[in-house]
């Protein structure tokens, strides 16, 4: 099993190759071609799942061989149980959108080219465990996202596509200076320079202090914040969001689905595999601003996605909102908290990626997304007569969002707030009125698009078909089972969490 | 004396053999008046002359560095290096020449004997030890300059420009002559090892006289650089130049400044910390800010694409100038292999530009709609170009910054270091705008592109493969980088 991570990471890859031999015309062989690696790919995932060694807090599976030697640069790859759940999400829903995207006509070759060079790239983010690669992997990301909204995306696809590519070059270049500091800084203090982030953990860098315009810093201060607006801009925490809604609204559905599924996530796993364990001290120091500012993400995401009259753009407000909870359960830095954030960003990953499914599947039906279009009439009405299997998938994705109990986004919300609560009560209880504008925000979209009388325009809609029931019903009964039953995924992430948090109790102040 | 002259004349092999094939051109210039063979044997002269000048120099860069002529020039690894860069700048553009309708047929010659020339002046540039072998460098490479921007001579742009280059440069370099007159009056030497000597930092009225004369020479390298304040002639006289012209002057005369720039610095300034060194690696890190600001800001805005890479060209400068501001060995390693991927990059983007705007006979950013559409390959590469230029792994630009910016941060320069990362997000709109032209536009027009030759095809991809390579495998290019050392009085 030792070599695994590396397949992983690199299938993707030789899957893009084998679509770029693939002759243009031959439109069904590349789609079938991409769906075998996707799920290969995911299969492998389950693998790991299987093999992982859940009483481990350590990392396992570790590749590593030297790159640069000059810099001390390692290709390291290893996953823990933080890392896991992140690695399987993005194997299945990439799986899951290959399938989704055969309704893409434009450029197909090009189109799957990019999905798995994307695919391959934020498996290197999740993996990597040298800083260095971990940053290339971040970058090269953007690469295929810029091009797969910027070419296959809406009418105003090239701004989203643009914004989206500077904004998260912006805070990396920031992250960038962090760990070059960071390098510099750790042969004085573990004797030799290095990249390795298991061998920067631990806060080794508290009592450093750097000159920066003239003034001195605490290092560990000064480059938290360096690191949190290129994370921050990822996950993205207000005031960092704008690029968001447009990203989402121009972006294909597919790519929707990965950029909330997926990648949102990069930004909170950011926090937890590098900000907080080699700053701890400055996670502590900064535990306040960043659940407050997880608390400002819930409320004002959940009144932005009330303002929407765009159904797509509600949804990717309402990302913004729940991500809200991821970052205020790792402020709280408890045990619940933490697992609730860890928890939350696997169940957020299915939850919202079946919504952002099921808005692309009505889209191929209603080419526009209004629930009230700009001139004041409905957009949508009666769908649940109109397409019932639909609607019960809908329900289902909705319901998880929303967070009913029973259903899996419930769980991870609960725990975040028992961790949050022991901390920042205030917080806790104020967050609970996000929650009640996330209910009813979703409730009144459904009942303008689902009830009343059938649209005139909509009266031609089909019901799912049977690749669309197809690929949705795994994240379906996921988001069923893991909302009563969620140990399986508890239990993978458990330890090392566990020792996250109590690494992170000894610099407490 | 003699006897020891020869012997030093051993180490000046790869100039002479510039030099040679320079004469080499002049006579096939004189002699093969048919067009035809005229040309073949040009591109056969100066092709054979670079490359016994590329290897000579390779065969350079593992002796033992020293002084030659009295000590008037410095071998070294780091010089060898930058005119390895420069051979190869040289081969590029006289390549782009070859095709390139920017440069009337009868005078593609006259551009090969001019940029061997400048490229001879640029050598002596690098490795000056002395201010007299600088000033001769800094005037071989300039006045061959000023002819070539004017090359195209039924141009008003063209004459414009080197009229502006004239200027600009007459201006500079009498500054530049006047400080170095004082400096040899305060001090009684122009060579730089025993400069050092004379120096000395407790006499209040020669450091008074050195600082003024400093700057000044300052001024005149600040020039050749491209570096603002002093860059007010380069877009003009980029844009003004026939495409070859420009993408020479993107290479050899910056890489040669810079290297001098970077040999006065470690050489003169590198030790204590006087009144003198504060002010003049000061200087350099206010030119280098502004340089990055000025340059990559004021590209945002272009509308030529030519313009728009005269403009980029500055910000890279600017951001080799931050290698200069740590006044250490891995601030020269970082510029040299800056240097090689700059190289790369530039000739790349500067080909497929000079192939449109061949084609179009403008350059403005329209003619690159939609361009993938018809030209996947070369489109794909100028992609992998412009992103490698704005700093994105796993290209080589964004190695090349890392370590520009490790060896800033290593010396905790954190200001420059972050103005730098900034400016690499700037540059990025303005690289990802041809980009975004040439993916999401429509196709402007059906036409199929002349300079889009399989041959020419074959060198694009040839040169963007180190522009992915370098990013991705860059061990061993680093080892040659770091292994370039500066041979210090």
């Amino acid at each position: 099993m030792s070599g695994i991570l590396n397949w992983i990471l690199w299938l993707p890859f030789l899957g893009m190759l084998g679509v770029l031999l693939i002759p243009k015309q031959k439109e069904s062989a590349i789609r079938w071609w991409s769906v075998f690696v996707t799920a290969v790919t995911f299969i492998l995932c389950l693998m790991l799942y299987t093999n992982h060694d859940q009483a481990n807090p350590m990392m396992q599976f570790v590749v590593s061989h030297p790159w640069i030697t000059q810099f001390n640069i390692f290709y390291k790859l290893g996953i823990d149980g933080i890392s896991l759940p992140m690695v399987v999400i993005n194997g299945l829903l990439f799986t899951i959108c290959t399938i989704s995207s055969f309704d893409i006509k434009k450029n197909i070759k090009g189109y799957y080219a990019l999905l798995l060079a994307l695919e391959g790239s934020v498996f290197g983010v999740f993996m990597a465990l040298d800083f260095f690669l971990f940053y290339v992997f971040w970058e090269v990301m953007l690469l295929p996202m810029f091009f797969l909204i910027g070419i296959w995306g809406g009418e105003n696809k090239e701004y989203a596509a643009i914004k989206f590519f500077l904004y998260t070059f912006f805070g990396s270049i920031l992250m960038l200076i962090g760990i070059i500091a960071l390098y510099f800084a750790a042969e004085g203090k573990l004797g030799a320079e290095t990249f390795d982030m298991v061998k920067l953990m631990g806060g080794h860098f508290s009592d450093l202090n750097v000159t920066i315009f003239g003034s001195s810093f605490s290092f560990e201060k000064i480059f938290f914040l360096f690191m949190f607006v290129g994370f921050a801009i990822k996950v993205p925490i207000f005031p960092f969001h704008t690029w968001l809604p447009h990203a989402h609204v121009q972006a294909p559905t597919a790519v929707s689905v990965i950029l909330a599924g997926v990648l949102l996530k990069m930004g909170t796993y950011g926090f937890l595999r590098i900000s907080y364990p080699i700053f701890p001290s400055a996670a502590h120091y900064y535990a306040d601003m960043i659940a407050w500012l997880g608390l400002i993400n819930v409320i004002y995401g959940a009144l932005c996605a009330m303002a929407q009259t765009d159904v797509k753009k509600l949804i990717a407000y309402s990302s913004v909102s729940h991500m809200g909870y991821v970052m205020m359960g790792i402020a709280a830095m408890t045990t619940e908290g933490m697992n609730g954030a860890v928890l939350q960003m696997f169940n957020h990953g299915t939850s919202t990626a079946m919504m952002f499914l099921l808005i692309g599947i009505l889209y191929e039906r209603s080419h526009h997304r209004w629930i009230v279009r700009p001139d004041g009439s409905k957009g949508f009405g009666g769908l649940y007569t109109q397409m019932p299997k639909y609607s019960i998938i809908f329900i289902i994705g909705m319901f998880a969002s929303l967070g009913l109990p029973g259903l899996s986004g419930f769980i991870s919300e609960a725990l975040v707030f028992l961790g949050i609560y022991q901390k920042y009560t205030t917080i806790a209880v104020l967050a609970l009125i996000g929650l009640l504008i996330g209910a009813a925000y979703l409730l009144w979209m459904f009942k303008r698009m689902f009830f009343g009388p059938v649209n005139e325009d909509c009266k031609d809609y089909s019901d799912a078909n049977g690749r669309e029931i197809f690929y949705m019903t795994p994240l379906a009964i996921m988001v069923i089972v893991f909302g009563i039953y969620p140990s399986p995924l508890l239990d993978m992430m458990k330890s090392s969490v566990g020792k996250l948090v109590v690494d992170l109790a000894k610099f407490a102040n | 004396m003699g006897i020891n002259f020869l012997a030093n004349l051993s180490h000046y092999i790869p100039e002479l053999m510039a030099i040679v094939t320079m004469m080499g051109l002049l006579f096939v210039e004189a002699c093969f008046k048919s067009s035809e063979r005229n040309r073949l044997y040009l591109y056969l002269v100066s092709g054979i002359g670079l490359l016994f000048t590329f290897w000579s120099l390779g065969a350079a860069l593992s002796t033992k560095p020293l002084f030659i002529f009295t000590n008037s020039v410095a071998i070294d690894p780091f010089s060898t290096l930058i005119k390895m860069i420069m051979v190869l700048g040289c081969a590029g553009s006289i390549y782009l020449s070859a095709d390139s309708e920017d440069i009337y047929p009868n005078l593609k010659s006259e551009f090969a004997i001019m940029a061997m020339g400048v490229l001879v002046g640029g050598m002596l540039l690098a490795s000056a030890n002395n201010f007299l072998t600088l000033y001769l460098g800094i005037e071989t490479l300039s006045i061959l300059s000023y002819v070539m921007s004017s090359l195209k001579k039924r141009d008003d742009r063209s004459s414009e420009a080197g009229l502006k280059y004239v200027l600009y440069g007459g201006v500079a370099s009498g500054i530049m002559l006047f400080g170095m007159s004082h400096i040899f009056g305060a001090l009684g030497t122009i060579n730089f090892s025993e400069i050092i000597i004379a120096f000395n930092p407790q006499d209040s009225s020669q450091t008074t006289v050195l600082l003024v004369s400093f700057l000044f020479v300052f001024v005149g390298l600040g020039y050749k650089i491209a570096c603002v304040p002093f860059h007010m002639w380069s877009p003009d006289v980029y844009e003004g130049s026939p495409i070859p012209v420009t993408t020479f002057f993107a290479i050899v005369p910056k890489m040669a400044g810079l290297a001098a720039l970077v040999r006065i610095t470690m050489g003169l300034f590198g030790e204590d910390q006087t009144i003198l060194q504060i002010s003049w690696i000061g200087v350099i890190q206010v030119a280098a800010a502004l340089t990055m600001i000025v340059g990559n800001v004021s590209a945002i805005a272009q509308k030529s694409v030519k313009r728009m890479l005269a403009y980029s060209s500055i910000g890279h400068a600017g951001f080799m100038l931050l290698g200069v501001v740590v006044v250490d060995q891995t601030g020269a390693s970082a510029i040299a292999f800056y240097g090689i991927t700059y190289l790369f990059m530039t000739l790349v983007a500067f080909f497929i530009t000079g192939y449109v705007s061949d084609h179009y006979g403008n350059d403005h950013f329209e003619r690159f709609n939609g361009l993938i559409h018809r030209y996947p390959v070369m489109c794909i590469m100028m992609i992998i170009t412009m992103i490698s230029l704005a700093g994105i792994p796993p290209m080589s630009g964004f190695v090349a910054k890392f370590n520009i910016l490790a060896a800033a941060v290593k010396k905790g320069y954190f200001t420059l270091a972050i103005i730098g990362g900034i400016n690499s997000v700037v540059s990025l709109y303005y690289y990802l705008k041809i980009v975004r032209l040439m993916v999401f536009k429509p196709v402007e027009s059906e036409e199929a592109i002349a300079g889009f030759g399989i041959r020419n095809q074959i060198v694009v991809i040839g040169l963007s493969v180190p522009v992915i390579a370098l990013g991705i495998f860059w061990s061993s290019i680093l080892s040659l980088s770091s292994g370039a050392h500066l041979l210090l009085p």
